[in-house]
C-alpha cells in the first residue's frame, strides 16, 4: 500500500497483479484476438472510449497492457503503449503528431532505419527532415522552424555512440513549445530515465536489451504526460477535433496521455503494427532480470574497454566511457551508471582484417542484432556497407576498419579468449 | 468547452458531448490540486448514457485560468454562480475528496438547489497535517507527487490499469502540474479550514449516496464512516482500493452510481 517501489522492483512486478480466479504468479498469455462483451451497452462504452477495457487485440490486449504499464513504470511516464517493433514505434508518434506540410529536426547520427524513414519515406507524404549534429545545441534550435513539430534524436546514437546532451536540449524544445522523442533504446530505463531530463516522448526498440534474449521482436512509445499540446493551431492532431468518436479532443479528454489514447485510436487502429501477446510475454521476461544485465553489460564493457584499448592489434576504440570519447563529459553527466554496451572499434589492416576477425571468432555471433545477452559482432566494411568504397564510408562517419561489438553476459575472460583468435589470424594477414 | 466566467476563461468538461438543458444533469467536483481529468472514466461515461455532463476546472486548476480560490465556501458559490449562468436547475452533484466539502457546502448555502448528492472518497471533514501544508507551498510538485503516491492503493504501487498502458503514478502527478503553482496549497488550506461539515451533513435532505475506499490514506475510511452515520439515509459502498476510486476501479464506481441516478429518476 503506497510504497513507491524501486526500480528493480518494478522491473519483476509492475503490471501484473495475481489474478483472484487463477491466482496465476506471471502474467498470462491472453493468446486471443477478441474479448465477449457482457452487453451492448459494454461494448459501446469501449467504442466511446468511456472507460478502459479491451475490444481487439489490435488495438490493445491483457498482456501487452501489462507490459505497457511496466514499460510506464519504469520510465516514469504517464502512459506506454507497446507496437510491433521499434521502427513502428518510431513511426507511429512521427505520424500522431505530424501532417503533411510539417516539419521535423532530427539527429544526422542515427541509426540507419531511423534516418531512412525521415529522410525518404516521410518527404513522400509531405513531412520533411533537416538533420543536425546531436552535439550542436545552437544548430537544433536555428533549425526550429514554426513548422516544426517534434526534435528527434537517439540517447546514444547507433552507430557511432554520440550522446545527446538531454537536459540542455530539453531545454531548448520546451522554449520553441515543441516536444523532444528520443530513441533510448541503447540506455534503457536503468541508465537513464530520459523524462528526468526534461524529454517528453521515448521510443524504445523492446528487441534489444529490454527483452535482451534475441527471441522477439517488438517496440514501444512512453510518453511522458510532461507536454502542453494545447496549442490547437500547432498540435491540431493532439488537441483539435479527432474524425472519429465524436470529434474528441484527446488533449481535453485524456490530458497527459492525450498521446497514447491518439495513438491507440488512429495509429494502432488504421495501421494495425500490433505486438503479439506471446511476444510481450517473451519481453516481459527479459525486463524482469534488466538491472541485473545492465549492471553485468556495463562491468564486462568496462573490461572489454580496457582489453581493446591496450590491444596491439587495435588501432582506436571508441566508447563514451572512455576519456578519449569527443562526449564523454555529457555522458558522465547523464549516464553516470554507464554509456551502455556497444563498443566500436579499428582493427589495423583495414578492411580485409575487420572481416578475417570476424570469421575467425567463435563465441561472438556475427549478426546484424544488438542488445542480446550473447556477444554479439558486426563488420560494416564487409557487410551492411560492403559496397561503400573507404571514402564514402568515412562521409557517412564509419571506417572500412571497425567492428561493432554488443559485449554479452558470458564470462569476461572467455570472450577476450576468443577475441585473440581473431587477432591471431588478423596478425597472420597483415604478415 | 471554454466560457468566460467571472472575468476569466474557465474550462468545462462535457465528457464529449454537448450540454442540453432538456437532460438531467451531473456536476462532478474535482479534489485537491485535481482537475476535470480526475473524472476522466465518469465525464465520457454518464455522458453517453444520456446525461448532461459538467466538469468544470476550478480556477487556476487544470486549463481555467485566474486565482484559486480560498475556501471550501469560496468553492461552493463559485460552482454555484456558474451552474446558475449555464441555467442548470435540480442536478446531481457529485463530489470526490474536496470535491465533496464543496458539495456539502453547496447543499448548504443553497438547500433547493440539488436534487441528489454524491461523495466519493468523502468526509465531513479534511484536516491536512501541517508537513503537507508547508511542503505545497513550499514545492507544490514534491507535494502533489507525495499526494499521489499516499492516495493510490496496490494498482498505484504495481502501476495496474484498467486502462491499457496507462500509469496511475505517472498520470496523477501530470494531473496536478498542470495546475498554477499555488493551486495546491490552497485547496490544502481550504479543505483544514472547513469547519462546517457536521452541521451541513445533518442538513442533507436529499437523496445521498457515499462511496468510501478500504485503503484511503488520504480520508480515511474511519473517517468516511463517521462522516456518512451524520447523514440521514446515507446509501454507502465501500470499495477495496485508495483515495482515487475514479481511475482505481471505474467500472464498479460508475455501476454504482448508475444504479443511484436510476433509483433518483
Amino acid at each position: 500500500m503506497s510504497e513507491n517501489y524501486k526500480f528493480d522492483t518494478l522491473s519483476l512486478h509492475a503490471g501484473h497483479i495475481p489474478d483472484k480466479e487463477t491466482g496465476s504468479r506471471a502474467v498470462p498469455i491472453y493468446q486471443t484476438t477478441s474479448y465477449v462483451f457482457k452487453s451492448t451497452e459494454e461494448a459501446a462504452s469501449l467504442y466511446n472510449m468511456e472507460v478502459g477495457g479491451h475490444l481487439y487485440t489490435r488495438i490493445s490486449n491483457p498482456t501487452v497492457a501489462a507490459l505497457e504499464q511496466r514499460l510506464a513504470a519504469l520510465e516514469g511516464g504517464a502512459s506506454a503503449l507497446a507496437c510491433s517493433s521499434g521502427m513502428a514505434a518510431m513511426h507511429l508518434v512521427v505520424t500522431a503528431i505530424c501532417s503533411s506540410g510539417d516539419h521535423i529536426v532530427a539527429s544526422s547520427k542515427m541509426y540507419g532505419a531511423n534516418i531512412n524513414l525521415l529522410q525518404h519515406t516521410m518527404p513522400r507524404f509531405g513531412i520533411n527532415t533537416d538533420f543536425v549534429n546531436p552535439n550542436d545545441p545552437e544548430a537544433i534550435e536555428n533549425a526550429i522552424k514554426p513548422n516544426t513539430k517534434l526534435v528527434f534524436g537517439e540517447v546514444i546514437g547507433n552507430p557511432g555512440l554520440d550522446i545527446m546532451d538531454v537536459p540542455t536540449i530539453a531545454e531548448i524544445c520546451k522554449r520553441k513549445n515543441v516536444p523532444l522523442v528520443l530513441d533510448a533504446t541503447f540506455n534503457t530505463p536503468y541508465l537513464m530515465q530520459p523524462f528526468k531530463h526534461g524529454a517528453n516522448i521515448v521510443v524504445h526498440s523492446l528487441t534489444k536489451w529490454l527483452g535482451g534474449h534475441g527471441i522477439a521482436i517488438g517496440g514501444a512509445v512512453v510518453n511522458g504526460g510532461n507536454f502542453d499540446w494545447g496549442d490547437k493551431e500547432k498540435y491540431p492532431t493532439i488537441s483539435g477535433p479527432h474524425f472519429a468518436l465524436g470529434g474528441i479532443s484527446f488533449w481535453e479528454e485524456f490530458g497527459p496521455s492525450a498521446l497514447i489514447a491518439k495513438i491507440r485510436a488512429e495509429g494502432m487502429y488504421n495501421f494495425g503494427p500490433s505486438l503479439s501477446p506471446t511476444n510481450a510475454f517473451h519481453l516481459m521476461q527479459g525486463i524482469e532480470t534488466l538491472p541485473l544485465r545492465m549492471k553485468k553489460h556495463i562491468e564486462n564493457t568496462h573490461s572489454i574497454l580496457d582489453f581493446l584499448s591496450n590491444h596491439e592489434a587495435v588501432a582506436w576504440v571508441k566508447h563514451p566511457d572512455l576519456d578519449t570519447h569527443p562526449d564523454h563529459e555529457v555522458a558522465k553527466k547523464i549516464l553516470p551508471k554507464g554509456s551502455g554496451s556497444i563498443i566500436v572499434f579499428g582493427i589495423k589492416g583495414g578492411r580485409k582484417a575487420g572481416q578475417v576477425f570476424i570469421e575467425s571468432v567463435q563465441l561472438a555471433s556475427h549478426l546484424a542484432n544488438v542488445g542480446d545477452a550473447k556477444t554479439l559482432l558486426i563488420h560494416p566494411g564487409s557487410t551492411t556497407h560492403s559496397h561503400l568504397s573507404a571514402d564514402a564510408m568515412k562521409e557517412g562517419g564509419l571506417t572500412d576498419d571497425m567492428i561493432r561489438l554488443s559485449v554479452g553476459l558470458e564470462d569476461v575472460n572467455d570472450i577476450k579468449k576468443d577475441f585473440e583468435k581473431g587477432f591471431k589470424a588478423v596478425k597472420k594477414l597483415n604478415k | 468547452m471554454i466560457i468566460n466566467f467571472k472575468g476569466n476563461e474557465t474550462y468545462i468538461g462535457t465528457g464529449g458531448r454537448s450540454l442540453d438543458s432538456n437532460k438531467s444533469t451531473i456536476c462532478f467536483l474535482h479534489g485537491s490540486g485535481q482537475n476535470h481529468l480526475s473524472f476522466v472514466q465518469q465525464a465520457r461515461f454518464f455522458a453517453f448514457k444520456g446525461y448532461s455532463v459538467i466538469v468544470p476546472d476550478m480556477p487556476g486548476h487544470g486549463f481555467s485560468k485566474g486565482e484559486p480560490l480560498k475556501s471550501i465556501k469560496d468553492n461552493a458559490n463559485w460552482v454555484y454562480e456558474l451552474l446558475v449562468e449555464l441555467e442548470v436547475q435540480k442536478l446531481v452533484v457529485v463530489g470526490h475528496s474536496q470535491g465533496c466539502l464543496v458539495g456539502l457546502e453547496l447543499n448548504r448555502l443553497y438547500p433547493e438547489f440539488l436534487k441528489g448528492i454524491i461523495f466519493v472518497a468523502g468526509s465531513n471533514e479534511i484536516p491536512v497535517n501541517q508537513f503537507l501544508l508547508d511542503l505545497a507551498k513550499e514545492d507544490s510538485q514534491k507535494a502533489s507527487k507525495m499526494m499521489v503516491t499516499w492516495g493510490h492503493g496496490i494498482d498505484g504501487d504495481m502501476s495496474t490499469n484498467n486502462w491499457p498502458g496507462h500509469s496511475h503514478y505517472g498520470e496523477g502527478n501530470n494531473i496536478m502540474n498542470m495546475n498554477s503553482a499555488d493551486a495546491l496549497q490552497h485547496d490544502l488550506h481550504s479543505c483544514n479550514n472547513y469547519s462546517d461539515g457536521v452541521e451541513a451533513s445533518k442538513k442533507i435532505n436529499i437523496p445521498s449516496l457515499a462511496i468510501l475506499a478500504k485503503n484511503d490514506q488520504m480520508t480515511p475510511l474511519k473517517s468516511g464512516l463517521k462522516f456518512v452515520d451524520l447523514i440521514k439515509n446515507c446509501e454507502t459502498h465501500i470499495l477495496d482500493c485508495g483515495h482515487f476510486l475514479q481511475s482505481e476501479r471505474p467500472k464498479e464506481l460508475n455501476s454504482i452510481i448508475n444504479s443511484y441516478l436510476t433509483k433518483l429518476q
